[in-house]
């Protein structure tokens, strides 16, 4: 008898859905931008806390509203540092490992920006934000099948990652604006070259990126016990490693690589812990081994400015 | 009334072990190509090492049965501040044996790590050894043996049998002053020598370096385990000024990283001299304001923040404004250059 129960399958599920929707954006912006994000984590972060500061001062109750505000802040995060950091970085013609560094200074600027207005928040209305508890939606429905009970939460990361799916085929595979984003993605010169506007596309990709990815991080909140300033910043081995799945090219992967990481989360330390009694709160490690075997066996190669030191039989593979 | 002397032993001592990071880290990322965001791991490493050896092996060797009395009750903090003045050879051996080990172990992880990450590009690597990093403190967190989130507490001060404390400190800063120097004897000489040449090829192109017939993945493992070792020297020395260790977010966590790397960008990648002009200037502001801030008395938010806020701020001002940072790299200074510039000076003059 595996030692699975039903909140096990249903925390797989969530953790799943979740990571569809900080991953994805995240393989998206790299492909087309050629940016190592760190920041990215921080999309996730301001996500949530404009949920968070929406119900503690204003006590607001509508996850729709709090999405949609997380997609514009998160949104226009994510362009604010595309205009003064990696455009004129990249009109320099600076290095893809000059750029990472860049935005890994954003990242720690960021965090502790949020750090700082958490604390300005707590001093005017004496609420705690910088550990928050999950907040309680009104306007998401619950549904019960048979003993299952389906909270809001998962209603609506359920929804939204689904949508987020079926809105990103859609895009990319039939309007022109998609169309045009991939064409930037596999040869920048090429598509300017054909009269794509490349600077418009590229910002596009950002507010795309910040805004679904800020989206994630307002559900989270429906779903995680407190949130904290450095909620994105724990998530981010698993996000990044799930990019990596994808070959930080590939979206189709990448989407796979989110159920396959949350599997193995969930489900693979409750094995191990069942089995060997190996403590829950190295789920992390797990992750990690995941991230090291991907490395070694499967290395995607050529991507993220690495060399093709071992060739494969089959290269290139699906973009 | 600020203690003078107390400040600037305070400073220097927290210069010589950040300058030695700064260097190791800006010879693996500045003149190599590493983009290693995992400097904290591998401090984080040896300062662990040093600590659990030392704090091990003193009660072992004091006739402790460490099965019963672990270092991390207060028994056994007891018994280690008791001991920690008897025996000044025990104190010294054990920090010389704290040191080599560190160096060694800290040294085959980095090589060790080199080989999954290595293959692929820059991204991977900085991204692995920062999620290393963080793995490493969590595995610390929940590991009984390595005292958990208490951590570390009481590690015999290496000159804890000199009675006077300002002595004490003032002989450690001229021990950490003088592995800074060795580092940067260390470093500069293989900045100079053809391997460092050759790892400024690798740097500037990969292809060109592996057309050329360089082993561009083995260069890269070599230099992971010089930096990684000379990075846990530095936590071995943090450890024992400190006395203490735990494995909280600004101790061993990504800050440690992060303020190397902006001592790096602020002195200039890729020139030795530079990263220790970078340290000189961060740590004297930042034991600055440590000395300052509580002065300052801003209540709407903590005053850490700022400092950390200010951190990310410069290495994204320096990247966008001056990326060769306050100075640029030099050129190589062989014994060939040496001959040629007398000798052209010399055609000048005569």
């Amino acid at each position: 008898m595996l030692p699975i129960d039903q909140n096990t399958i249903l925390n797989f599920l969530f953790y799943s859905f979740f990571y569809l929707l900080f991953a994805v954006p995240l393989t998206l912006s790299y492909r087309t931008t050629k940016v190592i994000n760190f920041a990215h984590a921080n999309f996730i972060t301001y996500g949530a806390y404009v949920a968070v500061f929406l119900n503690g001062l204003l006590g607001n109750k509508s996850l729709l509203l709090a999405s949609l505000l997380a997609f514009l802040v998160s949104g226009t995060l994510a362009i604010v540092s595309y205009f003064f950091v990696f455009k004129p970085l990249e009109k320099r013609g600076a290095s893809m490992s000059l750029i990472m560094i860049s935005s890994m200074g954003l990242w720690i600027m960021y965090n502790y920006l949020l750090y700082m207005l958490a604390d300005i928040a707590h001093f005017f209305s004496g609420v705690n934000f910088v550990s928050y508890g999950r907040i309680l939606y009104t306007d998401v429905p619950e549904i019960t099948i048979g003993s299952l009970r389906l909270s809001s939460g998962f209603i609506a990361v359920c929804a939204t990652a689904v949508g987020m799916s079926l809105f990103f085929y859609i895009f990319l595979n039939k309007t022109s604006l998609g169309k045009a984003m991939r064409a930037v993605a596999d040869n920048p010169v090429l598509a300017e070259i054909s009269g794509i506007q490349r600077d418009k596309v590229i910002t596009f990709t950002w507010l795309i990126t910040g805004g679904v990815v800020g989206v994630g991080g307002a559900i989270w909140t429906s779903f995680s016990g407190t949130v904290t300033p450095t909620t994105g910043d724990a998530m981010i081995l698993q996000v990044f490693t799930i990019a990596f799945i994808g070959g930080l090219v590939s979206l189709l992967r990448t989407g796979i690589g989110a159920f396959v990481i949350a599997l193995i989360e969930n489900v693979g330390i409750s094995l191990l812990n069942a089995w060997f009694g190996v403590p829950t709160s190295f789920r992390t490690f797990l992750t990690f081994v995941a991230l090291l075997v991907i490395l070694i066996a499967f290395p995607p190669l050529g991507a993220a400015g690495g060399l093709p030191f071992r060739y494969r039989k089959k290269r290139g593979g699906a973009k | 009334m600020i203690d003078v002397v107390g400040f600037l032993i305070s400073w220097l001592t927290f210069l010589g072990i950040y300058g030695i990071l700064a260097i190791s880290l800006n010879f693996e990322s500045g003149t190599s190509g590493v983009t290693n965001f995992g400097k904290a791991f591998f401090y984080g490493l040896g300062a662990y090492i040093g600590a659990s050896l030392t704090v091990y092996l003193f009660l072992l060797l004091n006739n402790i049965d460490v099965s019963k009395v672990s270092p991390f009750d207060v028994e056994g903090i007891v018994y280690l501040g008791q001991f920690a003045t008897k025996n000044p050879l025990l104190n010294i051996g054990l920090f010389i044996l704290s040191l080599l080990l560190a160096f060694i172990v800290a040294g085959i992880v980095g090589y060790l790590l080199s080989y999954p990450i290595i293959r692929v590009g820059p991204a991977f690597v900085g991204f692995t050894l920062l999620s290393t990093g963080e793995l490493f403190r969590i595995f610390v967190l929940h590991y009984k043996p390595l005292g958990e989130s208490k951590g570390i507490m009481s590690i015999p001060h290496p000159f804890a049998w000199i009675p006077n404390p300002t002595v004490r400190t003032a002989l450690y800063l001229a021990v950490v002053l003088g592995f800074l120097a060795l580092t940067y004897f260390v470093f500069n000489r293989i900045y100079n020598s053809p391997l460092g040449r050759t790892l400024r090829a690798v740097r500037d192109d990969e292809v060109a370096a592996l057309c050329l017939g360089k082993h561009v993945p083995k260069l890269k493992a070599t230099v992971l385990f010089i930096g990684s070792g000379f990075a846990g020297i530095a936590g071995v020395l943090m450890a024992f000024y400190l006395g203490s260790i735990s494995p909280t977010y600004d101790m061993i966590g990504p800050p440690i990283t992060f303020n190397v790397w902006a001592m790096i960008i602020l002195g200039g990648m890729g020139n030795l001299t530079g990263s220790i002009l970078g340290a000189i200037i961060f740590t004297f502001l930042d034991r600055l304001l440590i000395f300052v801030t509580p002065n300052l008395g801003i209540t709407v938010f903590s005053p850490d923040y700022i400092r950390g806020f200010l951190v990310g701020f410069l290495i994204v001002a320096v990247l966008l404004f001056r990326p060769q940072g306050i100075l640029k790299e030099g050129k190589i200074e062989t014994l060939a250059w040496k001959v040629y510039e007398e000798e052209v000076k010399g055609e000048k003059s005569g």
